[in-house]
């Protein structure tokens, strides 16, 4: 015990964690409260709210599946070429050469399946529970653009392994957009950089997928969790009452 | 004050709302005040909610990790843009899209019917019918089953007249659950809880179940040339 | 002066008038900036294939034979009136259809549609019949197919 006090007893410390250690009311609000990246939530929650049949955790769910993509991402980059046919080459070398790269890619691609499939059930379990009704619809805007996201990010990176799987794949849906009337063939030759599915669409959709679409994606999730904040908390099935309009504010 | 006898009760004037109170409530001692809803415990967010966030990242990335260990990503040959291959298949999460294609049009299926989903759930706060948790039977007017049933047969008609059965039959499905309480032989159980359903419920289920089941056509039920296959006979394509 | 000496909505005042500038040259400075950058993300030079191809001289090509040149997505087929060059992109969806020669007919893998040697749609999803495509003899005699260049239906070449 000496030892943590020497730790949390002396200037260094006190000069980057600004509250005790003790457990005290006071220590514990401000943990959430002086913390940059803890001070989003607020500094008390509901009980009921916390309860598993309340949100199934489903938001945190994705949160955390983004987290993960994004550090594995990151990851695989490192020894990934968005150039034709090298892109392939790099799908084989992470596969046999590089330490771990069959599992990092692997967490890398379940991760993906899984926050589609998680986020689609959060937009079910939110639909449910009524928990988008005033104040709370602009929310859930938001949330289906966050939902379009997901897919087309899903989508972008769906095309840098470069293998059949994914050229043809990519090749079907984009011959779709070209179906949208007025727009489609514009929109189509903008996405693929040219006609056909080649070296200058593997490096859009590897921008989109690595840069663009995950910028848009974090501004999109600081916004909904910001409104979760202001509209008052995270509504569970407590909003579910049966009389009708809207829940109470906070 | 509960307890206070009315005759100790005084009314006091003053202009000064923030002194005195305009409203009043007058508590008689055969009314105690009763607490009528558990005002929900409040906890400090650290440890409650960050613990439990702690053990959801735990609980995914160590059922990703195992995930990860046993099944590998997929990764066929180099792209060969001669080479289709047969079928050709889209990502899982398009394959309900790629399944509609099979009987409409791609400006159809591609664009016009996605988009209605994206507007149909853009929109979905700002229609009363969604606010009101009203059970579908629990509505004043008599004629909703009427009305549903009418739209529900445009639905059906349009599609038999482009034969997509896999839509209709969760379509007809879902339709006999909604009126299964107007019908009298009904169980009382199964009425209790059917009736209290909403009808944005019942159109959100409907919704789900016509994509889970075009998706699980797409990635189980098609094999080359798109024709329909039965996965336990001839493998998943 | 104060803005209530402007009178009743005629004069401008010089702040409105500072406003409305400042706030246009934004608009035209924004809009120019997107319509900037939409142009840079079109591409100005493509790096794809060369849309033409030699299929090499005509006597080399018997009568009733039907070519498949999958990496030029196009088949060339000799008959008894004449040489015709057909697409091979599915309408449908993009797909490169293939030739099959015990039924006679071209088939996308795809979704299932079939096609007559003509290019016209017997069966499946395909919205149009194949397109079909410029031929013509090169100086060295040797016919060269345009895969951009697209002639009417049922146009044959006689070289």
């Amino acid at each position: 015990m000496d030892i943590l006090r020497a730790i949390t007893e002396n200037r260094i410390w006190r000069s980057v964690v600004r509250h005790g250690v003790r457990a005290t009311n006071r220590n514990r609000v401000m943990v959430v409260m002086e913390n940059v990246f803890l001070h989003l939530h607020s500094t008390k929650v509901r009980g009921r709210s916390m309860e598993l049949s309340s949100t199934y955790y489903l938001g945190g769910l994705a949160l955390t599946l983004n987290a993960i993509l994004t550090a594995t991402g990151l990851m695989l980059m490192l020894y990934y070429h968005p150039s034709v046919p090298q892109a392939y080459r790099d799908m084989k070398e992470l596969q046999f050469v590089v330490s771990n790269g069959v599992f990092l890619r692997n967490m890398h691609r379940w991760a993906a399946h899984a926050m589609v499939l998680s986020v689609f059930l959060h937009l079910l379990r939110v639909f449910y529970h009524k928990a988008y009704r005033p104040p709370r619809e602009f929310n859930w805007v938001v949330g289906v653009f966050l939902l379009l996201l997901t897919l087309l990010l899903s989508y972008t990176g769906y095309l840098l392994p470069w293998d059949q799987l994914a050229f043809w794949g990519v090749s079907v849906g984009t011959n779709m957009v070209r179906a949208m009337p007025f727009l489609g063939p514009v929109v189509r030759f903008h996405l693929l950089g040219g006609n056909i599915v080649g070296e200058n669409a593997l490096l859009r959709f590897y921008v989109l997928h690595c840069v663009l679409l995950p910028l848009a994606l974090a501004l999109g999730i600081a916004v909904h969790l910001w409104r979760v904040r202001k509209d008052g908390g995270v509504c569970g099935s407590s909003g579910l009452r049966r009389s009708g309009a809207g829940q109470p504010r906070e | 004050m509960p307890g206070n006898p009315v005759s100790e009760f005084r009314l006091e004037g003053n202009s000064d709302a923030r002194a005195v109170p305009k409203r009043v409530a007058l508590i008689r001692r055969e009314e105690p005040a009763r607490l009528l809803e558990d005002r929900d415990e409040l906890l400090t967010t650290a440890p409650h909610l960050l613990l439990r966030e702690v053990i959801v990242v735990q609980l995914c990335v160590t059922g990703l990790a195992v995930a990860s260990l046993l099944f590998d990503a997929p990764l066929e040959g180099i792209a060969d843009p001669t080479d289709t291959p047969n079928p050709a298949k889209a990502p899982w999460y398009f394959l309900g899209l790629q399944e509609l294609l099979h009987y409409f049009p791609p400006v159809v299926a591609g664009v016009l019917l996605p988009a209605l989903a994206v507007v149909g759930l853009v929109v979905i706060p700002y229609f009363r019918i969604n606010i009101e948790v009203v059970g579908f039977y629990e509505r004043p007017r008599k004629r909703s089953l009427a009305a549903l049933g009418l739209a529900t047969a445009l639905v059906c008609g349009f599609l038999v007249a482009y034969r997509v059965w896999s839509v209709l039959v969760p379509t007809l499905l879902i339709f006999s659950l909604t009126a299964l309480p107007a019908v009298p032989r009904c169980p009382a159980g199964w009425k209790r809880r059917l009736s209290r359903i909403p009808l944005s419920d019942w159109i959100m289920t409907w919704f789900v179940a016509v994509v889970t089941i075009l998706t699980l056509i797409g990635v189980f039920f098609r094999g080359p040339a798109w024709a329909w296959t039965w996965p336990w006979r001839d493998g998943i394509f | 002066m104060r803005e209530d000496d402007a009178g009743p909505d005629k004069a401008v005042t010089r702040r409105h008038f500072c406003q409305a500038t400042g706030v246009a040259a934004c608009a035209l400075a924004t809009g120019g900036g997107a319509i900037v950058s939409a142009d840079f993300l079109r591409p100005r030079v493509l790096f794809e294939p060369a849309t033409s191809f030699s299929v090499g001289p005509p006597d080399a090509i018997g009568v009733g034979s039907v070519l498949d040149f999958p990496e030029h997505r196009a088949f060339v087929i000799r008959l008894a009136d004449g040489f015709r060059a057909l697409s091979s992109v599915c309408t449908h969806l993009g797909c490169v259809t293939r030739y099959r020669p015990d039924g006679e007919f071209i088939a996308c893998p795809c979704h299932g549609s079939r096609f007559a040697l003509d290019g016209e749609v017997t069966s499946g999803p395909a919205p149009r019949a194949l397109r079909w495509l410029q031929m013509a003899l090169s100086e060295k005699g040797e016919i060269v197919v345009d895969t951009a260049g697209e002639v009417a239906q049922g146009t044959v070449f006689k070289f």
